[in-house]
């Protein structure tokens, strides 16, 4: 599904060209305008609110990547990913805090940086912990280990003890400044967006080379059927966990990321919807694509935006409305999941696909 | 001493509830294979329904028979409009249908009852407990536990003496035979879902009555999942005796371990139970271990 065939009188002559990022001519100028209106474009001319937008679209795709890799390409279907994404964020807000840097690292500011990376390794290894039981148990088993590992981090260890660490009691607050990479303190929305795509860049990377290499084929043989995924001489049990592993990376990544947006972090941030909503995210983008999961995070996000605008002017009719918005993002995320399964259970990558794959021999495609 | 026998007799009153509504996820999954994450809204559901109508003035038990068939007719519509088209689809899809269900549900709960915790007016059991030879009980619990059992009961005898029952029967173990004897598995799929949604309403009622009705009830139906992995999926005897276990289990966690983990062990110890127990055996007590070939 995610391969394109070539246009006519393209023809590759070495593996160079094989493995090429962007096959054809065409696709580096596409991509290049991509970057250009990433990178120059939406920061010069967009405002704050869309900017903000953008941000949580970032962070839905860091966060969905993970699930993507675990559920799309490695076949395990976890329900907790949000658990991972909270590791990652105390990870690095507590280290922000409470840890002792060096003067000097605080000033030419490798302290933040220093942390995500930190975040994410414990947010791996919580992961891979959790993991563990998919050496034995499959399927719905599985599901409720994940479903296991969401409500004991997040409902019961980060809310009664990792929030008690320094007497805060509910939420961690960061002090503006505190968080700086390199000589810029990042404090408005274009700075978090400028990070986010670097962050998002950066993870997109690691996964589709991951998932070109000897890993990742082994992962999509796990996922396609275990027992002969082992009977060719793959160790399930060690690529399944470095699934996890790299599963949990990513989301501790997303989670150091956020803090960077919000104020303040509380467990309320991390709840078994925001689980949910991910594994929504991928699939309504489509299972096993890496263009699904940045597809669905737009989808999803920029609908749930466009909901928020068309309920808003209601409001001063019915003051009611502004309160019950969140139940009404509830019903249509709830429903739409549904309506996608049911009618379009490819999801919006595939729809992508064929649109692509028309236009190469358009326009004459026989 | 005391204190255990209390803890244990409360445990197994309220993992009468559970085992009720774990009953009714068995069904499901046994009948039409959909492993089902709705389970907690659809206890919700229920008990909003019947608070509803008795607070209009109706006796409790009309309340409750009213709220069965409303559970009936749900039931049925959501099978119809939403899991008959998903048959033979792959498990993750069908899977997150339930979830999106599951979201919608609770939606709609919340824009039509709010979010406040609602109680039964007047109560419908008395304060006044039991003293049961040493063990006190509060009434709620022990009339519950009574009409778990009794539902439980109902439903076990439906399977075995009637004709729907046995037709039920017949298709969650053997789909294709029970198809070339003349069973309606679209009839099948509908009832099952009919009473899993039917059940579920009774134990979220009753659930409501032990403490007042909120959202967390729904989160007390996602108890029915630890419930129905320690009894093996496909087990009605399991989903029996997982539920009561993970009633007793609760309760104790919640009269013993909350010393040493302050906070929310109550809640969570079934998880933790059950994610151990899977690695020791991965297929509950009497789930049905697939041998699986290439």
């Amino acid at each position: 599904m995610s391969t394109t065939w070539l246009p006519c009188g393209i023809y590759h002559q070495n593996y160079a060209q094989d493995h090429a990022w962007w096959q054809t001519k065409f696709i580096k100028g596409k991509m290049i305008l991509l970057f250009i209106i990433l990178f120059v474009i939406i920061p010069l001319f967009a405002d704050s609110y869309l900017l903000s937008v953008c941000n949580q679209v970032g962070y839905t795709i860091l966060g969905a990547l993970g699930v993507q890799l675990l559920i799309g390409f490695c076949g395990q279907i976890t329900l907790g990913h949000a658990a991972f994404i909270a590791v990652g964020a105390y990870t690095s807000t507590l280290l922000i805090l409470e840890f002792p840097w060096p003067q000097i690292m605080v000033d030419y500011g490798i302290a933040y940086p220093f942390s995500i990376i930190i975040a994410a390794v414990v947010a791996g290894i919580w992961s891979v912990l959790f993991g563990l039981p998919s050496a034995r148990v499959k399927g719905f088993y599985l599901i409720l280990t994940t479903m296991a590992a969401q409500f004991i981090t997040v409902d019961f260890i980060i809310t009664q003890y990792v929030s008690q660490i320094g007497g805060r009691g509910q939420a961690f607050s960061l002090p503006p400044g505190t968080i700086k990479v390199g000589p810029w303190v990042i404090d408005s929305d274009l700075k978090v967006y400028l990070m986010m795509l670097v962050l998002v860049i950066f993870c997109v990377v690691i996964m589709v080379n991951l998932l070109r290499s000897r890993v990742g084929r082994a992962w999509v043989a796990i996922r396609d059927n275990d027992i002969s995924a082992e009977v060719m001489g793959i160790n399930v049990v060690k690529y399944k966990l470095l699934a996890f592993f790299v599963a949990g990376f990513i989301g501790g990544i997303a989670g150091a990321f956020w803090i960077s947006n919000i104020a303040a972090i509380s467990p309320e941030h991390f709840p078994w919807f925001w689980s949910l909503w991910l594994v929504g995210v991928i699939l309504i983008g489509g299972v096993g694509s890496i263009h699904g999961t940045i597809f669905g995070s737009v989808f999803m996000v920029v609908v749930m935006e466009a909901l928020q605008l068309a309920v808003m002017p209601l409001a001063d009719i019915y003051p009611k409305l502004l309160m019950d918005f969140l139940f009404i993002k509830e019903a249509v995320f709830g429903l739409s999941i549904c309506m996608f399964m049911m009618f379009e259970p490819n999801g919006l990558a595939y729809r992508w696909w064929q649109i692509k794959n028309y236009f190469n021999l358009w326009p004459f495609s026989y | 001493m005391e204190l255990f026998l209390m803890t244990i007799t409360t445990g197994i009153m309220v993992g009468g509830i559970y085992a009720l509504v774990a009953l009714g996820w068995v069904l499901i999954y046994k009948c039409s294979g959909v492993l089902n994450l709705a389970m907690g809204e659809m206890t919700l559901i229920g008990a909003y329904v019947s608070l509803s109508f008795y607070s209009m003035g109706i006796p409790f038990l009309l309340a409750l028979l009213f709220s069965l068939i409303i559970g009936l007719i749900l039931g049925i519509l959501t099978e119809r409009i939403f899991l008959d088209k998903l048959i033979g689809e792959p498990v993750l899809t069908v899977i997150m249908v339930t979830v999106g269900l599951s979201f919608f549900f609770k939606g709609m709960v919340e824009l039509i009852w709010g979010t406040d915790t609602r109680v039964f007016t007047p109560p419908v059991f008395t304060i006044e407990p039991i003293h049961i030879g040493p063990v006190i009980v509060g009434q709620a619990y022990l009339w519950s536990f009574v009409a778990a059992i009794i539902l439980l009961i109902i439903f076990v005898c439906f399977f075995k003496y009637t004709r729907w029952g046995l037709a039920m029967q017949a298709t969650a173990d053997d789909e294709m035979a029970a198809l070339s004897i003349g069973v309606s598995a679209r009839f099948v799929y509908a009832a099952s879902w009919a009473i899993a949604f039917m059940a579920a309403g009774v134990g979220g009622t009753l659930l409501g009555n032990i403490n007042g009705l909120n959202i967390s009830v729904g989160y007390l139906g996602l108890l029915v999942l630890p419930a129905v992995v320690l009894g093996g999926l496909n087990s009605v005897p399991g989903a029996i005796v997982g539920g009561i276990t993970i009633g007793i289990l609760q309760n104790l966690a919640g009269a013993y371990l909350d010393k040493y983990f302050p906070g929310g062990i109550k809640e969570i110890a079934p998880f933790v139970f059950m994610a151990i127990f899977l690695l020791f055996k991965p297929h509950g007590l009497w789930g049905w271990e697939r041998i699986e070939r290439v």
